[in-house]
This record gives structure tokens, sequence and C-alpha cells, in this order.
């Protein structure tokens, strides 16, 4: 096993795949190195309990960064995507409930059961949203610009930007600027009324932060979930057919193809620097291989605090990492059901239950669950994001049976008293099947097993620091050329031939390919 | 009414930003009238003998911001200004110890390390960096926000200097500037401190006056601009004027007066008059028609434009940001007139940190669940107080061995459930000196009297929309070059002649006087 590779990846993360791909595909000798025996990192299938495999990660993708699917041959590679719809079913406890849909038209007709003005805003509200998420779209698709490096093609890509900016019009550019700094209620309250869909639409905003919908930055968050989705789709939703870890498997399968070797069961144990460059890594049990470049699929934290000896880091680089927020705030509850869950406003099986069930009645429900974590304690009565996906794809259960895949939030990572042991881990079970039962009742006796994934679980099983899905809070302060820390953010590290490409980097967390094919773009330049 | 007189400016209220724009006119020779509602000028810089013999700031209270240059060219020392520095800032903890932060750096470097000596460290490093970036950020108060959009060669020169400026900042201001923006006070201390009574007082400055608790994203920008308090060019030096806080109203409205302006109280502007898309004067609420070239408001950007102009003069986008400008009040004032010196269980007896200010802000936990209640339409049960002894520096503020205390409280919201009323300002009132008495448990024995201002005795005494002390809340979306709103952050507006000069225009909130200065230069300049 003396083989000498051009570059290691670090991680098999969809992200640490594409990098390598893409890596591979110009030409480079590449291993990719991961720690679980199954590729993907958190876009994995998993049978959890025998005949019901769940998505025990990501269980959703907003979108996949349009260029790898046509570069990588990846529909070639098994991959197909399954647009959910509705996109958001959300029900209420007095009785109501709203569906969001693919096609503007229902959503309209959907949102006039409830408020007429709201339906009239409606499209007035997503062309804004197009605008802004238009905006972002070119930021995400290129590194972030280096706000203060005196390089000519630095200062001209940032012009670049301020001249996207200036193509919206006056009008829509101040808009745009005045609405990315907001709070989600903020943004939502100039352009509805009605509680249940501003808590569903102000829900994309707190997804995996550590934030209330009344905190700045997460009517950024919002728009950033929305970036590349076609005008007045929101809070959209795609399924890999077979599950999430195909996606990982499509990805490994284009990897391979181009040449990439990818060894699983294989844990890192450091980056070996020598003469101030990445020079390979080190394995538990003692392999050490060579490369020229070592590519880190890891968070950042994970990177430089765990898999490089500190000296190599200067303080002031090592004081920047330790400050990124992580404080991992969602929970995964898995459940393997006998029956569909049945919702008491709008009952039986149906469309509804295709799409995401969104707990999230109001914007204030939303703060208040907030507020407990803000404390260290669990949510009394958490937001919850829910897909069936053995409704879409009957190979994921039984004949006649469900498995239901239920992100929760908030679980703060730091508890004030404890931590996540057993009982709280069961304690948090109780909680999300208590909630929800209040939405649809005969959920209690339609459970067969369940799986709970406390936040220190995501951190054990994926190497999430903190159980952050994101490798790192998608907030203001740790956006764009602050990401993962000012000064950094081009996916490189004060180390040379050491690179970042997972979603600690720009543009950031969400199953979108985004960061690795960034980091592969960067990377090429570097090393050609 | 009979003898017609003709003005070249009116400018419609007599606080301290409409005094100092009127003085500034005035200097270039304008003939300027100042309406005020109340029969005193300031607004919120007043200084009110509300129990015989015992003298209150009733609303502001502290003096920091109030730009050098405006104390320089109205020579307002000479007219009376004179300010005493505050010394210390003592917070009280639960535990019955204390934390005090002295003028005197070594003292404070001391008492710091008694509780951390890691924070004591970080301490002067902290100060330095925020000291670099209050300087950075000065030259952003002192210049009229460009506007964006505009392909005028002005905005795009002034555009460009600013670009230049910030970019060419060394890297670690640069990228702290940049976090100070988008981070809460609490996570931005974080990274610094462990001391818990230490980074709440801090983080007490980041939400002063906004409708956001220390967590809340945006609340460290507001942290540094109250980090930019200067007191004759000494940077960071919190001031109390001797008289109150009136007295420098006093000082800025004498100065005026010997430009030749002419203050009139107790009138009423009811409407701004225009004639063919031009303010040309006001009107009275008792009719009353005053005409004058150009008309300046002082008061908010919502009573000026939603109260004051017919909205047929002004376009309906601009109504519509008017009207969405964010400006929920959230603080309230309890003034207490005190027969003896309040006795702090962690410090007891009079001592020099009486003569500072004292902070109820014991944790980041207190201050967050202080916010929580107001989130939902409560005031805090258990507030955050920001409290000074004014009659510590200045006797004449109380009659000899007697006392007045001034407490700025936060959160009360202007939105309460059930509304405001006296039964609940009574209770707003009793939850202040409860909370205090925790920590001084002679203080309700020491009351003499109590006078409470909620956000909404704000709006209906003082002309504050919702009470808000700033004019519009300062988070991120209503700075600069969009306070108030877009396109008219350069003190005029849509009504040719009417300008603004309030703190709901840049830089806005707190004593500075900038506003009323930079309007006043702006209205010359179109003279």
């Amino acid at each position: 096993m003396n083989d000498t590779y051009d570059a290691i990846v670090i991680g098999a993360g969809h992200n640490g795949l594409i990098t390598a791909a893409y890596v591979a595909k110009a030409g480079l000798r590449v291993l990719v190195l991961e720690r679980r025996e199954l590729v993907g990192g958190t876009a994995v299938t998993e049978e959890v309990f025998p005949g019901f495999k769940f998505d025990t990660g990501a269980h959703r993708i907003s979108r996949l960064y349009p260029p790898l699917v046509t570069d990588l041959k990846l529909a070639d590679h098994g991959l197909e995507l399954l647009p959910l719809d509705p996109t958001v079913f959300a029900p209420t406890l007095d009785g109501g409930h709203l569906s969001l849909w693919r096609n503007p038209e229902n959503t309209i007709d959907a949102i006039r059961q409830l408020s007429d003005k709201d339906a009239a805003s409606w499209n007035g509200f997503a062309a804004l949203v197009a605008k802004a998420t238009g905006l972002l779209e070119t930021l995400y698709e290129s590194s972030p610009p280096e706000a203060l490096s005196k390089k000519r093609k630095d200062r001209w890509a940032m012009l670049r930007m301020a001249g996207r900016l200036r193509r919206l019009g006056k009008r829509d550019m101040v808009e745009v600027l005045r609405i990315l700094p907001m709070t989600a209620v903020e943004l939502l309250d100039e352009w509805f009324e009605t509680d249940v869909l501003k808590g569903t639409l102000g829900a994309a905003g707190i997804t995996g932060i550590f934030q209330g919908p009344m905190a700045a930055g997460t009517a950024y968050l919002f728009l950033h979930q929305h970036v590349g989705t076609k005008q007045g789709i929101l809070r959209p939703a795609l399924r890999v057919r077979g599950g999430t870890g195909r996606l990982a498997q499509a990805l490994a399968g284009a990897a391979r193809s181009l040449g990439v070797t990818i060894r699983t069961g294989a844990w890192v144990e450091r980056i070996i620097v020598e003469d101030g460059r990445a020079a390979g890594v080190a394995l538990v049990g003692g392999e050490e291989i060579v490369a020229r470049q070592v590519i880190s699929n890891a968070d950042p934290k994970r990177t430089f605090l765990d898999l490089v000896d500190p000296v190599n880091l200067g303080t002031e680089f090592l004081r920047r990492v330790r400050n990124i927020k992580f404080n991992g705030v969602c929970a995964r509850v898995n459940l393997a059901l006998g029956e569909l869950p049945d919702f008491s406003s709008l009952p039986g099986d149906g469309p509804h239950l295709r799409g995401l069930i969104s707990i999230s009645p109001s914007l204030r429900y939303l703060e208040r669950a907030f507020d407990d974590a803000k404390y260290g304690e669990l949510s009394r009565e958490p937001f919850l994001e829910a897909v069936i996906p053995s409704l879409t794809d009957p190979s994921l259960a039984p004949q006649g049976k469900h498995v239901m895949s239920i992100l929760v939030q908030y679980a703060p990572y730091h508890l004030k008293d404890g931590v996540w042991d057993e009982s709280r881990c069961d304690a948090l079970g109780d909680r999300v099947v208590e909630t929800l039962a209040k939405y649809a009742p005969n959920i209690e006796s339609a459970i067969l097993h369940r799986q709970v994934l406390t936040p220190l679980d995501l951190e054990l099983v994926f190497g999430l620091t903190e159980g952050n899905i994101y490798h790192g809070e998608m907030t203001l302060d740790q956006l764009i050329f602050m990401r993962p820390v000012p000064g950094w953010a081009r996916y490189n590290a004060p180390i040379k031939d050491l690179y970042l490409c997972g979603a600690g980097t720009h543009p950031g967390g969400g199953v979108t390919g985004a960061p690795g094919y960034n980091a592969a773009r960067e990377i090429l330049k570097r090393v050609k | 009414m009979a003898a017609e007189k003709r003005y070249d400016a009116v400018i419609i209220g007599g606080g301290h930003n409409g005094l100092v724009t009127a003085a500034y006119l005035a200097r270039a020779g304008k003939r300027v009238l100042v309406l005020e509602r109340r029969h005193l000028v300031g607004g919120s810089a007043v200084t009110e003998e509300i129990v015989p013999g015992f003298k209150f700031s009733a609303l502001s209270y502290v003096v920091s911001l109030l730009r050098p240059e405006i104390i320089r060219d109205l020579e307002l020392p000479r007219h009376g200004l004179e300010l005493l520095p505050l010394e210390s800032t003592m917070t009280p903890m639960p535990n019955g110890d204390y934390l005090v932060r002295w003028a005197d750096h070594d003292l404070t470097r001391r008492e710091l390390y008694r509780h951390s000596p890691r924070d004591a460290e970080a301490y002067d490093d902290f100060g330095k960096l925020m000291f670099h970036l209050a300087f950075a950020m000065k030259s952003i108060l002192g210049i009229v926000p460009p506007n964006p959009t505009s392909l005028n060669p002005k905005d795009l020169l002034s555009l460009l200097k600013l670009g230049k400026h910030y970019l060419g900042l060394p890297a670690e201001q640069f990228y702290a500037l940049c976090k100070l923006m988008t981070m809460s006070a609490a996570d931005f201390l974080d990274e610094w401190f462990e001391t818990e009574p230490l980074k709440a007082t801090m983080s007490a400055s980041g939400v002063i006056g906004t409708f956001l608790g220390v967590r809340s994203p945006g609340t460290a920008y507001v942290l540094l601009h109250h980090y930019m308090g200067e007191i004759d060019g000494v940077f960071r030096a919190w001031g109390f004027a001797r008289g109150g806080t009136g007295a420098v109203s006093e000082s800025i409205a004498a100065a005026a007066r010997e430009f030749g302006v002419e203050v009139r109280t107790e009138a009423t502007v009811a409407q701004v008059l225009a004639k063919n898309n031009r303010a040309v004067g006001v009107a009275l609420d008792d009719g009353e028609e005053i005409h004058a070239r150009v008309v300046v408001s002082g008061v908010d950007p919502k009573l000026t434009f939603l109260k004051m102009v017919d909205p047929q003069h002004l376009p309906t986008d601009f109504l519509h940001a008017i009207r969405r400008f964010k400006i929920r009040g959230s603080s309230g004032k309890v003034n207490l007139a005190l027969g003896e010196l309040p006795n702090f269980t962690c410090l007891p007896g009079v001592g020099p940190h009486l003569r500072g200010a004292i902070s109820i802000s014991p944790s980041l936990e207190y201050m967050e669940r202080a916010y929580d209640d107001a989130k939902y339409g409560n005031f805090s049960r258990r507030p955050y107080m920001d409290i000074i002894i004014p009659s510590m520096i200045d006797p004449g503020m109380a009659p000899p061995g007697k006392h007045v205390m001034s407490i700025f409280v936060q959160w009360a919201p202007f939105e309460l459930n059930g509304g405001w009323n006296d039964e609940q300002r009574e209770a707003f009132g009793n939850a202040v000196v409860d909370t205090l008495a925790e920590f001084a448990p002679n203080l309700k024995n020491a009351i003499i009297h109590r006078h409470v201002v909620t956000p909404w005795d704000m709006q209906e005494e003082y002309g504050l929309t919702q009470g808000n002390i700033f004019h519009g809340e300062l988070s991120l979306h209503q700075l600069f070059f969009m306070r108030p709103v877009h396109r008219w952050a350069d003190y005029r507006t849509p009504l040719k002649h009417l300008y603004q000069c309030g703190s709901g225009t840049h830089p806005g909130g707190g004593i500075t006087g900038a506003s009323g200065r930079l309007a006043a230069l702006n209205i010359l300049k179109d003279w």
C-alpha cells in the first residue's frame, strides 16, 4: 500500500466525493478515505430496522449545483431526483392546514383559503425571493471575493459582483440589500398575515441554526435555502430515488470511473505536515499515506484542531477557528410505521403526505421553541420537519408499512444540566412523538420502531462537530468571505497543500455540492 | 396672525438636533424660527423639576456622543455647557459580589483580575480594538450617506472613498468590523471574556434602545455605536452635564439665540404647508400659519411624514417605506427622588461607586430573560437597568442631603399586552423598584417621589413615536443610506424645501447633534 497519490480527500461526504471526482478528472491520482464502512457522510441510507431503510443524515436535498449533474454524468450512475409536490404541508391545531405546491397557482389557491390578502401578496413575494436568490446564485458559483485582496483579479471580481447587484435595477437592488440582514419575522410580516404561512416559510430561515426567527440573519438563511429554485416554489425539497445514499453511490461511481480510489473503514488520525506543507495522512493503526495535496471534507474545527498539530498554525488563526460557532440544535427521529399518520385537520392518505410535513404553526411557535434551547433545554414544543419517503419509494419499507424521518429542532448540543445520555435521548423521542400526536393522534399506535439521534449522536456517527449539520452555523458572521474564518475563505489553509472542501466553506451547508465544486476549481488553479 | 413675518427656515421641534440645525443655519445668516410643542426646549434632552427641589434628566440622562465640532462651532462651554465625567460602572452580583470598572485603568485591571486573570488581559486588547474600530467608523458619522444606486459622480466618488477607507483597514480590524456588523453582542463578547457580569454589562450597550436581546445578531454594532462616546475629543468617556441633560439643550439654544434664532415654545405644529409641491411653511394647531422658505423637521420620520404632511405631496412608495420603518419602543425610565442614598449590599455605604453608573446586568442569561418578556408583549419582570445618581456628581440637582436617581429600564415594549394604563405604569414602576431593592434593600424606604415614564408616555408627552428613543431602531437595514429610507438619507425629502434633521436620519440615535449638523450643512448647500 505504498502508492503515492497526488491528493488525499479526508471523508467521503458528498462534497469530498465531488472534489475527488473533479480533481481526478483533471488527471490527478486521488484517494478518498472514509472512516465509516459506507460512503456519503450525511448523505447515506441505512437499514436501521430489518426491512426499513432510512436516510439517517440528510433526508432531503434542496438542489444540486447543476453543472455537477452533467459533468459527472450522475444520471448514468443511477441518480434520479424526485421533486416533492406539495413541497410542504403544515397542519395547525385549530383544524387548519396549508400546503405549498410546485405550481404557484395551486399554492395561491391554498393560501386563499386562509387569506385573500396573502394570496394576493404571493407573487410579489416570490418575485422578490427570486431576485435575491438570483444574486446569491452568482455569488455561490464562484469562490468568495477576497475583500482585502489588492490583486487586480480579486478587485475585479468584487466590482463584477457590484455590477450584478446594480443590474437588478435601483429599486430591487436596494430592496435586496435591505432584506439580506433582516430577521425572518420582519421580512415575512411585511408581506403576510397568516400565522401558519409565515411560520412555515420562516422555518426555512432557522433550520440548523441556534437562532429563532426574530434574529437578524434568518432572512438570509431563508433565501439560502431557495437558491437555484424556480420562482414561486418555496420550501423546495428533492428526494433521491432509493434514498439520499443513492446520491453518494452515484457520486462514488462517478469518482471511481474517473480513477478515484475510495477506501472505507479508514480513519484518518492526523494530517502529516512537513516543512510547512501537508504531505499526507496517518491513519488510526499507524499506516501513513503520502500525497502531494491533502483535502479535508471534515469540518474546519475537526480539521484544524483535531487533525493538525497546532504548532503548524498561528495563534490568531487558531483563535479564529476556535471561535467558529457550531451550536448544534438538530436531532433526528426515525420511525418505522405500521400505518400512515392520520392528520386531524386533513384526514386520510393524500398528496399532502408526500411533501415535507412541517410543524410550524406560527413564527411565535418557532421563537418559543428557540427560547427553551437558549437556556440549554429541549424545546417543549419543537419545530419538526418530517418526510415519509416510502410513499414515493415503496422499496424503503416492507409492503404496507412506512418509514418517517423527522428533523427536530431545537435540541441543543450543550444542555444546561447534564449531557445527552440515554434517558435524555428517550425523552427527546417521546417529546417528538407527543408533539406530532397533537396533529396526527394515531401516530403513537402506528410506531413499530423508533430511532433517536441526538446532536451528540450526530457528532459521533457523522463526525459533525457539536452535531451542527452545516459544519458551522450559517449565520451572517460566518458566511461568504468569513467562512470558515476571515482571511481563509478560498478553500485553502495556512498550511501549504492543505485544502478544505466541506460545508464549512463557502457557500455552506445543505446538500448542494457547491463547496466541493468550488474547492476543486481552487485546488486545480493552484496545482497547475 | 397679524404681523406676517417671513422666515428663511422654520424648525419643527426644539430637540437638540433641531436646535443644532437652527444654530448652524442662523450662523450662516438665515432667519430661523424654532417651534417647540412643550413649554421648554430640549425634546428628549430636558431637565425637569418634577418635585420641588429635585431636578431630573427626565429622559436622556448621559452625554457621550455629542460631536466635538459642534461643541467648538457653537462655543457651547461659553453658553453654559459643562460636562462632568462618570467615573465608574458598577454591576452588583446576586452572590453578593460586585464588578466595578473605574476610570482609572490600573484599578479596573486589578478589579478584573480579581474575577478572571484571563479577562483582565483580554480587556486591554479589546479596548484597543474597539478604539480602532470606533475610529474607523467615525469617518462614517461625519458624512452624508451616498446613494449607492445613483450614478451621480458625487455619490460614486463618496462610495469609492468609503470603499477605499474600509478595504484599506488592517485585516484584523476589517474582519472585526464585519463581525461586529453581523454578530450578537453576546457572541462577540464571548469570544473575548468569561466573566458573566462583565459580558452582560458590556452587552447592555448593544441593546439599549433596540428591540433586540443580547443574543440577537446586529447588537454588536450598537455596542460599537455606544463606544464612539467622545467628550471633548477624549474617546469613550461618558459624561453627565451639570444641571442635567437639559443643560445641553439650553446651551445649544443659547448659542442659537445668539446667532439670532427665535425660539417659540408651546407652539404645536399641526401641518406642513405645501404649495406647488414645495413646502412653504407650517400651520400650528390653533390655525396660525407661519411661512418660511424651508421647513426642517426634527421630529421622527413617522410623525413627520404620516401626521404632518398631506399624503398627496408624497410618492406612494416613499410613504410605504416610511410606514414599514421600524420604530418599536423598548425602554422606559424611572426617576426617583430619594431621601437617602441607596445602600448596596455588595458595597455598603457611600463611596465612589455611587458617582458612576450602576448597571443591573448580572449575567447574559439575566439579560436574555428580560428580553424574552418583552418579545411576547410584557415588560421585563426583572429588567436590565442603567442607573445614575446625578446629585452625587452635581449637588445642585437635589436639596441638600437628598438625591435624585435616574433609572433607564429595558425592556418595556410600547405594544404592551392589554395596553399601557395607570395600573400598568405602577406595576412597571414596582417591577423596577423591587428588582433594584434586591441589591439595595433600603431603597424602598428612601423614595420620596417616583416618576415613571413608559414608552406610551414617551410618545404622548415627548412626541417619540412608539416611545422609540432613537426615532427608529438602529438595525442594520435602517442604517446609513437606508436611514430613514433609501434615496432620502441625505436629509432631503420628496417634498421640496422640506428637510429632516432628527435622530431618524443618519447617523441617528443618542445626543450626538450629528444629524442636526449634517442636515444644516446640506440645507445650506441647496440654498
